[in-house]
């Protein structure tokens, strides 16, 4: 099971709260520290959703101007991120329907998105991570977008089911739902044996 | 003879894999996937396939390789320094 890999310490957030604070009031450079605290990770998932680099850094700064201009109407409830991340789905899912198309790319990136070299660094294994990797990505591309977000969100992301439904505007149970159809079409797609060898 | 037919669970069961592996059926229907798992080859091997696409998953974000564009916040800057929401485009979602 992925583990949240966001820090939440206490003193992180009350860190953010006042970066909050500020932003509200029209400080640009206290929005861009705490967005940007979130940027990277906020752009690799436009970049697994939308599949194509250039839409991803022109959704990426349609979020960032979206959450500016919104700052004022965050009041804490939820965290920043999944505030934020909620506007990156929105957007995304609005540009994909703009182009009425799926994710064409097969691989994103295939250099930095290469599964990690493990222990087993062997030529004829780094090729079959590769390809295996290939396949996973063409896999979550043919995915529909609900779908696709999904498993970026859980289990790409490592997010909790409860974060994951707050930033895909559902709830926990519609989420789990796609969470496992999602899985099952990408078994499928790669297929039991290749599965099994890979996570050997 | 019970109450689904072999048919019945392994059409069940198939359907069932992300769930049973991620803890999420109750405590009936996971022995009903368990106690159909123990003869059918497909569905065993079915469960072992979905542990390992939960493990390789996570593998395809690579961390350390991706970055934000460094024009990331090209827009905001040029919007100046009104943070309100006067474009009369969708607010971001309210009440958070």
């Amino acid at each position: 099971m992925p583990q949240p890999r966001r820090p939440r310490g206490p003193d992180i957030l009350d860190t953010e709260a006042r970066l909050v604070a500020r932003a509200r009031t029209g400080d640009m450079d206290a929005f861009e520290q705490l967005a940007g605290s979130h940027a990277d990770r906020l752009f690799a998932v436009l970049l697994r959703l939308l599949g194509n680099r250039a839409e991803a850094e022109d959704v990426a700064q349609e979020v960032m101007l979206r959450a500016w201009r919104g700052i004022g109407h965050f009041h804490g409830h939820s965290l920043f991120f999944t505030w934020l991340y909620r506007i990156a789905i929105n957007e995304a899912n609005r540009s994909l329907e703009r182009s009425s198309r799926r994710p064409v790319s097969v691989s994103i990136d295939a250099e930095a998105l290469q599964v990690p070299a493990s222990a087993h660094d062997q030529p004829s294994i780094r090729l079959e991570q590769t390809q295996l990797h290939k396949a996973l990505s063409k896999a979550l591309a043919d995915l529909p977008p609900d779908y696709r977000t999904a498993i970026v969100l859980r289990d790409v992301e490592g997010l909790s089911t409860q974060e994951a439904a707050q930033i895909a505007g559902v709830g926990q149970a519609a989420f789990k739902s796609r969470l496992h159809q999602a899985r099952l079409k990408v078994r499928a797609a790669i297929g039991d044996e290749a599965l099994i060898d890979a996570g050997r | 003879m019970g109450l689904f037919s072999r048919t019945d669970d392994h059409q069940w069961s198939q359907q069932h894999l992300s769930h049973y592996v991620e803890g999420d059926l109750g405590r009936r229907a996971r022995s009903r996937l368990d106690r159909h798992a123990e003869d059918c080859a497909d569905c065993g091997r079915g469960i072992r396939a979905m542990r390992a696409l939960l493990r390789l998953i996570p593998g395809l974000e690579g961390p350390a390789a991706i970055r934000a564009p460094a024009g990331i916040f090209d827009r905001v800057r040029s919007s100046g320094t009104d943070s309100t929401n006067d474009d009369g485009t969708p607010a971001p979602p309210s009440g958070a």
